[in-house]
């Protein structure tokens, strides 16, 4: 019966195979088309949207929503959050792929925008006429650095949480450290300062970024910090990794001294380090504050780079909006992308929840918030310095490739950082270079 | 060894003896005597063709061109390039760490499976007092979901946990499931934790089979409770036992949830990642699912490979 | 060996159970050792579930020894409310209930059939059948996935739909060898008799096949139930609308995403974890009797 047993099984699985193989080339890959793109881009009608599932946000969107259906009865607009999943990227690809995107998403993430324009997922803004046109006037020049490699825009950078390094008053009093004027200012005083903090007894952990490997965490500790020291460079630029210079070796180098002495923890916190008070720095933006309000007595300070710096860049963290090819009623869908970053909408949006439209001369536009705001004000003068995630092929890849050689050579230490910066480069420029 | 029932014909040879099913005259079954069997099995069939057969088959055609998803309407160039995505996935330092790492946790899993089930399903056979509570006891981590529990040991083994805390000085560090030695086999004591109610189940059933009487001639010589055990508890649930070890095995192999959970992804330095997770990471997060189809095929023609030679050694001769 | 049983009524289940129950009295007693073993194996298995509890109902997490029993002071059982809050435990429940019970559906008056005929009809190509039934069990999910999303969703429009949902898991293959393994059980000379009779084959099915069977039944139930109870990639892909997700999906998602802003953050997620694992819990201990039942041990022999 064994003997018998496994040639049934073997013979099934060829069997299966085959079959299986033969119909999916037959009907599968199936691309009918559906042409008739052009007069989609003027029809009018409901549309779908999905925005972020943050409770502020959630909030603006559905005021947003309810503002423009009362004025639309003819092109209503039905929003939901985004299905949630540990990121959004594969929540939007997956719906592409199946064909039931909604038109507009508020939570697109620039470094998922080459994969789903690869797809044939985005509709390139520059085909409505004053497409283009929009998105200079508000944002300005910091718009090109949402341009795709063909030249076209298929995103509208919508808000930026530019990335700061926050700190707990109240831990660092603890410590004996001066905290309203802490000394931040250079990486090495950085260093200095998580060595008090952690010899004092007063935290356990001076500072505590994921320690995770999901390929978005380098954002939180390596980017923001590289973006200071090079003064605004991009990971890759014109298809070439950058970061293994002396400037992003020593950005490195700097967190694997934390790790090493303990100063930062390997293993992943359950829960917000910082706003449980287990950590005296921290890494973030924005919107943090509110998570933030009532449980740290916190304070912030511009990522320092090597050396003091009047004007430093940092990190956007920016979601921006974009329009999917499922789209039926593009007209109406672009008609709201430009309600919803009105003047009126961004300045709801700044107000209620802290994240900072993309739009030039902020704190002009909003002056009476900022007066009676002043903490925010430090964001929105650094939200014209941002660097984004630069915009090539295989991006997801390109991060996950650098996350592995700093988990190997920062976090854990099992590679010198010069060998797994090496190592990554070359496998970044070549992921850059594909098509 | 004969069943009850059984006819033993294995293969699709019709039965040409007995009479038909209305007890009509013999007549040459070309479907076999109860050619009424193939409907009932229609929709079975149908279904594994339809959500196993197709997809597997697509599967094999996606890991043979160079293919992404498109949103639908949309033409890409899709090139055979027959077994490059094979290559690439082999000879990927993270996709081979990641089957040491799956052997590493078969390893560990398996004969601690095997093991602790047969002799928990010995002892809770034997129990009277306080039977049931003891029964549900072992089986309550295996009907509860991954996502839920664990929360729990992370909970319990994360630095300032509770493990850490009894450990006191001998804790290790760096903790458990950021130690690259530890890691995996942590995972294997969370996943052989949560599916031991099962394959005890399984041995607790096939226990009740054995009949008394053996106990009792085997007490009557003089053999105490270990030689009863070795003697005849053990290759009385030989079928068991290799039920056991083929199941945990599979199950073992496609790992995917558990070190995705409890290690954040790969672990520290990939020395958690499964074969699965490199799957899901490279097809569903980088939109790689050719390279992703690639991994899967050799992973499914590994896994019947193991368990082919394993069904061999475990069974022995039997049946 | 010991199951040359003569077919017996459906009556005749409790008969075999008292038999078990008599042979438990001959066998030797459990040593005190043992005993005490056992005990503490019991112990160790359900103490993250006694934590969990635990800490569902802490107000503020405390990872110390002393966290472990529960402090009066540090209790509320306001984590499920915030989860309550945050996504609707019922209708989640709702969904979980008839994903799962559909695949119950499914699993039951398929596999019956086609274990059934695995077992006592002879057809054309049944070995080919068996072969598939011991395949899918050896192919891991996750590779089809992709491609069973895509057809799903896309070529046939199931998306956000409980059919779409069930359909992957439709029928159970290991309650389908459950099955046939305990329809191998019954002699074929029973099933000839009825043949001779003139019975038909649904007929002998139903009146005889079946009631010798309710243990397995019961058994392939609950095996089937744990499956889309706590399955979360699937209906995950398949629902974009919160209304229609089942528990384990807003779980998770609530996990991953909310939980940062509630006031536990882990004593939620425990709150919720607790709720999710609560009804598989009350069905096993319900059903735990019929689990045990004797005849299941055939189906472990090959």
């Amino acid at each position: 019966m064994k003997r018998g047993k496994n040639h049934a099984r073997i013979l099934s699985i060829a069997a299966m195979a085959v079959l299986g193989t033969t119909l999916a080339a037959c009907g599968g890959g199936g691309a009918t088309g559906t042409g008739g793109a052009g007069s989609a881009t003027t029809a009018k009608g409901p549309i779908k949207i999905w925005y972020s599932n943050n409770a502020a946000e959630v909030k603006w969107g559905k005021d947003m929503v309810a503002a423009w259906n009362s004025a639309h009865p003819d092109e209503q607009i039905d929003g939901q959050e985004i299905p949630a999943g540990k990121s959004s990227e594969e929540v939007i690809g997956a719906a592409i792929t199946a064909g039931n995107a909604p038109c507009l998403v508020f939570n697109t993430s620039p470094a998922a925008v080459p994969q789903f324009q690869k797809q044939g997922g985005l509709v390139p803004l520059d085909s409505f006429p004053d497409g283009a046109q929009y998105i200079k006037d508000r944002t300005g020049d910091l718009a090109d650095q949402y341009k795709s490699s063909d030249g076209k825009t298929y995103q509208l950078p919508w808000k930026s949480n530019p990335v700061v390094l926050f700190y707990n008053k109240d831990l660092f009093k603890k410590a004996g450290l001066d905290s309203e004027n802490p000394k931040l200012s250079t990486q090495s005083e950085v260093l200095d300062t998580a060595r008090s903090l952690v010899k004092s007894g007063a935290v356990q952990t001076a500072i505590w970024p994921s320690p995770s490997s999901d390929f978005y965490q380098p954002w939180f500790d390596f980017y923001p910090f590289y973006a200071a020291s090079s003064q605004g460079s991009q990971l890759v630029k014109d298809g070439k990794s950058t970061f293994n210079d002396d400037q992003g070796k020593q950005v490195a180098t700097m967190f694997q001294t934390l790790y090493k002495e303990k100063l930062a923890s390997a293993e992943a916190y359950q829960g917000d380090s910082f706003a449980e008070g287990k950590s005296a720095m921290a890494l973030a933006g924005p919107w943090a504050i509110a998570a933030y309000k009532d449980k740290v007595n916190w304070g912030a300070v511009p990522v320092p780079g090597p050396q003091k710096q009047d004007k430093s860049y940092t990190f956007s963290d920016a979601k921006n909006v974009a329009m999917y090819s499922a789209c039926k009623n593009q007209g109406t869908a672009w008609d709201v992308m430009k309600f919803a970053t009105s003047q009126d909408e961004d300045g709801k949006l700044l107000t209620e929840t802290g994240q900072m439209p993309m739009r030039k001369n902020l704190t002009t536009t909003y002056s009476d918030y900022f007066a009676k705001n002043p903490a925010y004000t430090q964001f929105a003068d650094q939200a014209s310095r941002t660097v984004e995630v630069p915009n090539v092929s295989n991006s997801v890849q390109i991060w996950q490739t650098f996350r592995d050689a700093w988990s190997k050579s920062v976090i854990f230490g099992n590679q010198s950082i010069d060998d797994a910066f090496k190592g990554a480069s070359d496998k970044i420029d070549q992921l850059a270079g594909q098509k | 060894m004969t069943r009850p029932g059984s006819t033993g014909a294995p293969l699709q040879v019709s039965n040409l003896e007995g009479k038909g099913p209305k007890g009509q005259r013999k007549r040459p079954a070309l479907l076999g005597a109860q050619p009424l069997g193939l409907l009932f099995s229609a929709p079975y069939v149908l279904y594994v063709l339809g959500v196993l057969a197709f997809p597997l088959g697509y599967a094999v055609y996606i890991s043979l061109h160079q293919f992404y998803f498109t949103a639908p309407g949309v033409q890409v160039d899709r090139p055979f390039v027959g077994l490059d995505n094979y290559v690439t996935v082999l000879s990927d330092p993270q996709v081979q760490r990641s089957f040491i790492n799956i052997g590493i946790f078969l390893v560990i899993n398996v004969p601690l499976t095997v093991g602790l089930s047969l002799v928990l399903a010995n002892a809770l056979n034997r129990v009277q007092k306080l039977r049931t509570f003891f029964r549900v006891s072992y089986y309550v981590p295996y009907v509860t979901a991954s996502v839920a529990v664990v929360g729990v040991w992370l909970f319990l083994f994360q630095q300032n946990g509770l493990v850490n805390s009894l450990l006191g000085p001998l804790a290790p560090s760096p903790s458990w499931l950021v130690n690259s030695w530890l890691a995996m086999p942590t995972v294997a004591l969370y996943v052989t934790w949560k599916q031991l109610g099962f394959f005890i189940l399984l041995y607790l059933a096939a226990l009740q089979n054995i009949p008394d009487e053996l106990y009792e001639s085997a007490s009557v010589d003089g053999g105490n409770k270990w030689i009863q055990f070795w003697n005849i508890t053990v290759p009385g649930v030989r079928s068991a036992s290799v039920l056991v070890t083929l199941l945990a095995t599979i199950t073992g192999a496609n790992l995917f949830t558990e070190p995705y959970l409890l290690t954040g992804g790969g672990g520290p330095d990939g020395a958690s990642a499964s074969p699965v997770f490199l799957m899901y990471q490279k097809g569903i997060l980088q939109g790689n699912p050719d390279v992703a189809a690639a991994l899967g095929v050799v992973l499914v023609i590994g896994v019947l490979l193991v368990t082919l030679i394993q069904k061999r050694l475990v069974g022995g001769k039997e049946d | 060996m010991a199951l040359d049983n003569v077919p017996r009524t459906a009556a005749g289940e409790p008969a075999q159970a008292k038999q078990n129950e008599a042979s438990v009295e001959k066998r030797a007693h459990l040593g005190v050792g043992s005993f005490i073993l056992l005990a503490l194996g019991a112990f160790v298995f359900l103490f993250p579930f006694y934590y969990m509890f635990i800490g569902s109902l802490q107000t503020s997490p405390d990872t110390s020894v002393a966290g472990a029993f529960p402090n009066p002071a540090n209790l509320t059982p306001e984590n499920y409310a915030n989860i309550n809050g945050s996504i609707n435990l019922l209708t989640g429940l709702a969904n979980s209930g008839i994903f799962t019970g559909g695949v119950i559906l499914g699993t039951v008056v398929f596999g019956i059939l086609v274990g059934y005929a695995l077992a006592q009809m002879q057809f054309r190509g049944r070995g080919v059948v068996f072969g598939m039934l011991l395949l899918v069990q050896m192919v891991p999910f996750q590779l089809l996935l992709i491609p069973l999303y895509v057809m799903i969703v896309r070529d046939y429009g199931l998306a956000d739909n409980y059919l779409g949902m069930i359909l992957p898991f439709a029928i159970n293959s290991t309650a389908v060898f459950v099955f046939r393994q305990y329809f191998l059980q019954l002699p074929s000379t029973l099933f000839e008799a009825a043949r001779i009779d003139g019975a038909s084959e649904l007929r002998i099915l139903w009146q005889i096949a079946i009631p010798l069977v309710r243990p397995a039944i019961v058994t392939a139930i609950l095996l089937t139930f744990i499956g889309p109870w706590n399955e979360f990639l699937w209906p995950f892909l398949v629902t974009k609308d919160a209304a229609m997700q089942p528990l384990a999906v807003s779980l998770a998602n609530y996990i991953s995403n909310v939980a940062a802003t509630a006031a536990n953050p882990f004593g939620a997620i425990l709150a919720g974890a607790c709720v999710l694992a609560a009804p598989a819990v009350a069905l096993f201990i319900f059903f735990q009797r019929q689990f045990i039942s004797t005849n299941i041990g055939s189906s472990v022999k090959g």
